[in-house]
């Protein structure tokens, strides 16, 4: 199964679009998430938001995580050990109040198990490139995510 | 539970917006909650029900930079919730109900730890840079940004 969420905040019927199309041409079952996208699928099950218990289980569960380049997907990703395929939203197409979402795809592209795609076409390569190797077997491997020194030094600030 | 025997932990809010800075906000804070009395502070109604049991999550009014006819509720609930919880400290990753708090907590004797979203590659965020000259810390969580001074870097949470 390929989960597609595209976060809470915004709508973001391109990657939607793009996704459905994708769908409607491949033997894999999709579940996209759509926020209030006015853009309704065809080719995937869809809801437009989901709870986060139902919304963890569908990314662990997923072979393939495509997701908007949010920070919390990313993280989520990586905790379950599913690659993620982030494209960003653009400022100019109205889909964010600013571009870091390209910023951001930047370095979360040098991450392991994190892909980007800022068009159409790159994102089906991808897709193409995942599902064609083993990749969920061999690369996601368990990360740690915190970090022990910005924790102790908040701590130590706020009990001064 | 405090009790007699025990000194009371300090009470910090932890304070974010939906989404990645509520799930960064997260990863900083859940480790200290051994060594404070952590209270999470949110508009996402949905997060309180996936946090915790044991974790206390407050419920605040949605509102963004976009909607600034938001701000002023906003900023009422903030300022009762300091003064019903009196925390030591507001921990933010942002966006703009955090900085609103930091703005209120400037006039109140709360410590003000902001740590900008990793999110934020090429410059310090909009509401970054709304609290910069405000909050008691400015933590980046990337390298370049950091100026050794006013914007401290300590590592990221990735």
């Amino acid at each position: 199964m390929i989960f597609v969420a595209v976060g809470t905040q915004f709508p973001f019927n391109r990657l939607i679009e793009y996704m459905d199309s994708w769908a409607a041409e491949h033997q894999q079952e999709v579940i996209a998430q759509i926020s209030d996208g006015d853009y309704t699928p065809k080719n995937m099950k869809w809801d437009r938001f989901l709870d986060g218990e139902q919304y963890n289980q569908n990314i662990s569960e997923a072979s393939v995580f495509v997701s908007h380049a949010g920070m919390g997907n990313i993280i989520s990703a990586r905790e379950q050990q599913t690659p993620i395929i982030v494209m960003n939203r653009q400022f100019k197409l109205g889909e964010h109040r600013n571009d870091h979402q390209a910023d951001g795809l930047k370095w979360m592209g040098k991450l392991d198990g994190v892909f980007t795609a800022s068009t159409q076409e790159e994102l089906n390569e991808q897709l193409h490139n995942i599902i064609g190797s083993n990749f969920s077997e061999t690369v996601c491997s368990t990360t740690t995510v915190g970090n022990e020194n910005l924790t102790n030094y908040i701590a130590d600030f706020i009990n001064e | 539970m405090a009790t007699k025997n025990y000194p009371k932990k300090r009470k910090v809010l932890a304070i974010a917006s939906p989404g990645g800075h509520w799930i960064q906000l997260n990863k900083i804070c859940n480790p200290l909650e051994d060594r404070f009395d952590m209270v999470y502070v949110t508009p996402g109604a949905g997060y309180a029900t996936a946090a915790k049991n044991s974790r206390r999550v407050l419920t605040i009014t949605d509102a963004s930079a976009d909607s600034k006819h938001k701000l002023i509720p906003l900023a009422f609930q903030l300022l009762l919730i300091f003064i019903k919880e009196r925390p030591t400290a507001i921990i933010s990753t942002g966006a703009a109900p955090g900085a609103i708090a930091f703005l209120i907590a400037k006039a109140l004797p709360i410590k003000t730890i902001w740590v900008d979203s990793i999110a934020n590659v090429s410059q310090i965020s909009r509401s970054g840079r709304m609290v910069k000259k405000h909050a008691d810390k400015v933590i980046t969580q990337w390298q370049p940004l950091s100026d050794g001074e006013n914007i401290i870097y300590k590592g990221s949470i990735l």
